[in-house]
């Protein structure tokens, strides 16, 4: 029997999948709870907790307080979008930090946009996907192992970083350009690439410079090979250089479908490209390189591959000979093109503030982002600032990945990012890594919203005490949150409604808490 | 950059074109289920295992089909059955694994090429119930879709006893108002038709389990869960469902005789369930690869090249055999004596994903596949 995509590998069926089993030791083993959910000493949990994150500790809960307005105030509202979902005692813990909500708020997001070493970053989420040692290979080794490990590995990391992370912002981030940069990681290759992709060009970048994402990813063996990149060569003038990447290079990295290039602009951009590869499992393409599988996956330029002649692209001219400096002159043409700052600062409107994002927010993030030459963190700091930012408060729908996260967090039930959330995943069409073709999953809400199903299902599952951990315990967590009335508050962000109180008490005990995680209210954000 | 509101269930009256793939899983011998009884080099190569013509029924040319799946055969002569003979993929390791990773991925291509259909053709989230593998896992070929798996209908309606949660669930999305809100309400109303169906599908297990246990057969009864979604008119756009144990090394005859019936009695009794809702419903029917034309010692044969695939349904011109057959000489077998894939598999889906859907583009559905679509609809 073949092992199906959700299934974890075995040894033998890495063998018998013509892999080389020398990591056959390393399965998947099924634990239930990953490490980070250990209960911590209260120093370590609260140097974790600040300045913008939280650790979840499962085991024993504190009281904590929840948002008591009647409407979502900007704290809550801050926290709820800058972060995968609130959990036990953020609220509070922020709250405490200024006299007013607004000025605790500001102290929020100000933390939140400062994070952005991106070294420290790194050893975090690395140390929070311990146990998934396959993805953190070298990006050779990567080859080793079953791409159906490696898949589940990285979406298992997602997970455990999503729910876990003290840097949530960053988390965020790291999804907003997984999706801008879309790999999918069954196409060929990449099926080995993506972990790499994931760990040294999203995650490097996320909350630093535009232009230095932008060539990490052009140059990303992952990429090269889901866009063909790797085919685009012109060794006679009769050769036509491979356009995929070029074209969504600028399509849906950086001016956008209607930026103004042509046609034209497609072609020179990718005339820019060829002579650069990747070695792949295939080896073709990669005469010049070593024989068999050494230097697989790095990416090289091959000189006598390049079109070394004068280009023009956007009305810019790159002077003949360049070779590989090409590259770098096309970037810079295309991040400084003012389009680009306009399509960027559109879709992180999109993501932070409202489907429609309204024209005055776009025209400022697109300026911070200018003036700041692609900074994210700067730009971020602009968009945040916008009154339309302010006042767009639960308004989003939480596309499932994010609600399945922001449940977790919301309850503080730890997970490891396995099989049973997966699942939940999958069944929703929100797998991470997985989106088949290059705009990335769709950022609005409505296109979601057949998953409601799926999200009540699980809600009554976990509910009912059928998916949660066993160091997990619901009335602890009910305690901790006062009463009902708390409860609802802290996962709605406000004060319910008398409509919601009460179809909560008519609601039998044992459902009450689902139907708290299925309303309306806790589907937005 | 919000699309046109999609109606979460469809009404009644309007209801969607299916596409149903079945999977022969382990490579099922093509020259076997639909032999070339006419072709002398065929009797020569397979002197054992070779049909006669009194074992089975008229096709088409040299063609007939093996007595054991004469449930198909009516549905060949009333033109609802094409089959494509020399049919496969490119991929030429002979490998189980490698031949199936290509068929259901399409090629060096992200996504299934039944999960990048819909998703290409905007029906991924259709609704509550779009697609789903009779299995426990989803299918490779839906990749890139959302998708359930089930064996029965009770692993996807919500938990049992959350009549009074479905209601006060059902108030507060009533309140909600917009398109939310109508969500809301759309999803509980096809909950309450799920629960009507496994209703029925229990009373329906619970007789079967009054069987004799021979009786049964998952695969049929999966075609049949398969054709209850879809009278049920909850969205559904595609279906998978495998039936596997077609790897006839050894002892091919005796292998195959109890799996064709069991192939044929499913597809017959699932167009016959489906009923006035055949003609919406397209089936097809492929394998990662046929077997050698020549059988070897232990009565069997081995991994081959060009196998059969079939499409099926209630509005296919079918009638045909699709082959380009030059007999099974020596100059035409591929190395190392088999039926060379004449008819790439992506050729056949393409016809009918652009039946189906006319605007989808196959250039992106297949990347890597530049041979026209196979004349099924022509």
């Amino acid at each position: 029997m073949k092992p199906s995509s959700e299934s974890a590998p075995s040894s033998t069926e890495c063998h018998a999948r013509g892999q080389s089993g020398r990591r056959d030791f390393l399965r998947w083993t099924g634990t239930a709870v990953a490490g980070l959910s250990v209960s911590c000493d209260s120093r370590m949990r609260k140097a974790m907790l600040g300045p913008i994150g939280d650790a979840i500790d499962a085991v024993k809960l504190e009281p904590f307080a929840s948002p008591a307005g009647k409407e979502i105030d900007l704290l809550s509202h801050a926290i709820s979008r800058l972060t995968w979902g609130v959990t036990p005692g953020l609220y509070g813990y922020w709250r405490q930090q200024a006299t007013s909500i607004e000025a605790a708020a500001e102290k929020f997001i100000a933390a939140s946009v400062a994070v952005r070493d991106p070294k420290g970053l790194a050893e975090v989420a690395r140390k929070q996907a311990s146990r998934q040692e396959a993805i953190q290979e070298a990006v050779g080794e990567l080859y080793d192992f079953n791409p159906r490990q490696l898949n589940f590995e990285l979406t298992q990391a997602a997970l455990v970083r999503a729910v876990h992370s003290p840097n949530q912002l960053y988390e965020r981030m790291v999804a907003f350009w997984s999706d801008h940069f879309n790999i999918d990681s069954s196409k060929a290759d990449c099926r080995w690439l993506k972990p790499y992709d994931d760990r040294e060009v999203i995650r490097p970048h996320a909350l630093g410079k535009f232009s230095d994402l932008l060539r990490a990813s052009a140059l990303s063996p992952a990429m090269l090979f889901y866009l063909d990149g790797r085919q685009n060569k012109r060794r006679k003038p009769e050769d036509k250089p491979n356009e995929n990447y070029a074209r969504e290079l600028l399509e849906l990295h950086t001016l956008g479908v209607h930026g103004g290039y042509t046609q034209q602009d497609v072609m020179e951009a990718a005339r820019c490209l060829t002579g650069w590869t990747v070695k792949g499992k295939d080896n073709k393409l990669f005469s010049m390189g070593p024989k068999g599988l050494a230097g697989i996956g790095s990416v090289v330029f091959i000189k006598y591959n390049h079109d070394d002649g004068a280009k023009t692209v956007l009305g810019k001219t790159i002077a003949a000979g360049g070779g590989p400096k090409d590259l770098d002159a096309l970037l810079e043409i295309v991040t400084q093109h003012p389009s680009t700052a306009q399509f960027i600062a559109t879709k992180l409107c999109r993501h932070f503030i409202a489907d429609e994002p309204p024209a005055a927010a776009i025209a400022t993030t697109a300026a911070a982002f200018t003036k700041s030459s692609g900074d994210i963190p700067e730009t971020l700091r602009a968009l945040f600032a916008t009154e339309s930012f302010r006042t767009a408060r639960g308004t989003k729908f939480k596309r499932p990945f994010h609600y399945l996260v922001s449940l977790y967090r919301a309850l503080g039930v730890p997970t490891d990012g396995g099989m049973e959330i997966q699942r939940a995943l999958r069944r929703m069409g929100h797998m991470p890594f997985d989106y088949p073709t290059p705009e990335g999953y769709a950022d609005v809400g409505e296109d979601w919203m057949s998953t409601l199903l799926a999200r009540w299902d699980f809600a009554l599952r976990l509910g009912r005490g059928e998916t949660t951990p066993a160091t997990w315990k619901q009335d602890q967590f009910l305690t901790a949150a006062g009463n009902t009335t708390g409860m609802l508050q802290h996962l709605l962000g406000r004060k319910p409604t008398t409509d919601e109180l009460t179809a909560l008490q008519a609601t039998p005990e044992a459902d009450q808490l689902a139907l708290a995680l299925s309303l309306p209210g806790f589907q937005l954000y | 950059m919000a699309q046109t509101p999609t109606l979460l269930i469809e009404a009644e009256g309007k209801p969607s074109q299916v596409l149903v793939s079945v999977y022969l899983r382990g490579g099922a011998d093509g020259l076997h289920l639909v032999p070339p009884v006419g072709d002398d080099d065929y009797h020569k190569l397979r002197p054992t295992l070779a049909m006669k013509e009194k074992d089975t029924l008229p096709l088409e040319g040299v063609f007939r089909l093996h007595n054991n799946l004469a449930p198909l055969h009516p549905f060949f002569e009333q033109k609802q059955l094409a089959i494509i003979h020399q049919a496969g993929t490119p991929e030429n390791s002979r490998s189980h694994f490698e031949a199936e990773d290509y068929l259901h991925f399409g090629g060096a291509s992200g996504g299934g090429w039944l999960g990048k259909f819909l998703h290409l053709t905007k029906q991924s989230n259709a609704g509550p119930l779009t697609a789903v593998s009779i299995s426990e896992h989803i299918s490779d070929s839906l990749h890139g879709t959302a998708a359930v798996a089930m064996r029965s209908l009770t692993e996807f309606a919500l938990p049992k006893q959350t009549e009074v949660f479905q209601q006060q669930l059902g108030k507060l999305y009533q309140l909600t108002g917009g398109k939310l809100g109508q969500a809301g309400s759309e999803t509980l109303a096809a909950v309450q038709r799920i629960q009507g169906l496994s209703v029925a599908l229990q009373d329906e297990e619970a007789r079967r389990k009054g069987q004799p246990k021979q009786a049964r057969d998952e695969f049929v009864d999966g075609l049949g869960l398969i054709a209850r979604l879809i009278q049920a008119n909850l969205g559904l756009r595609a279906a998978t469902i495998d039936l596997g144990g077609w790897d006839s090394h050894f002892g091919a005859a005796v292998l195959l005789n109890s799996l064709m019936p069991r192939l044929a009695k499913g597809l017959a009794d699932f167009a016959t369930a489906l009923g006035k809702d055949f003609p919406r419903v397209t089936i097809v029917v492929m394998t990662e690869f046929g077997r050698r034309v020549g059988e070897n010692a232990s009565l069997g044969t081995d991994h081959g090249r060009g196998g059969v695939h079939w499409v099926m349904g209630g509005s296919v011109p079918g009638g045909k055999v699709f082959a380009d057959w030059k007999g099974l000489g020596g100059s035409i077998l591929e190395y190392p004596g088999d039926v060379p894939v004449v008819h790439d598999y992506r050729g056949t889906l393409g016809a009918v994903c652009r039946h189906l859907e006319p605007a989808v583009d196959l250039g992106k559905l297949f990347p890597s596949y530049e041979g026209g679509v196979l004349p099924i609809y022509a």
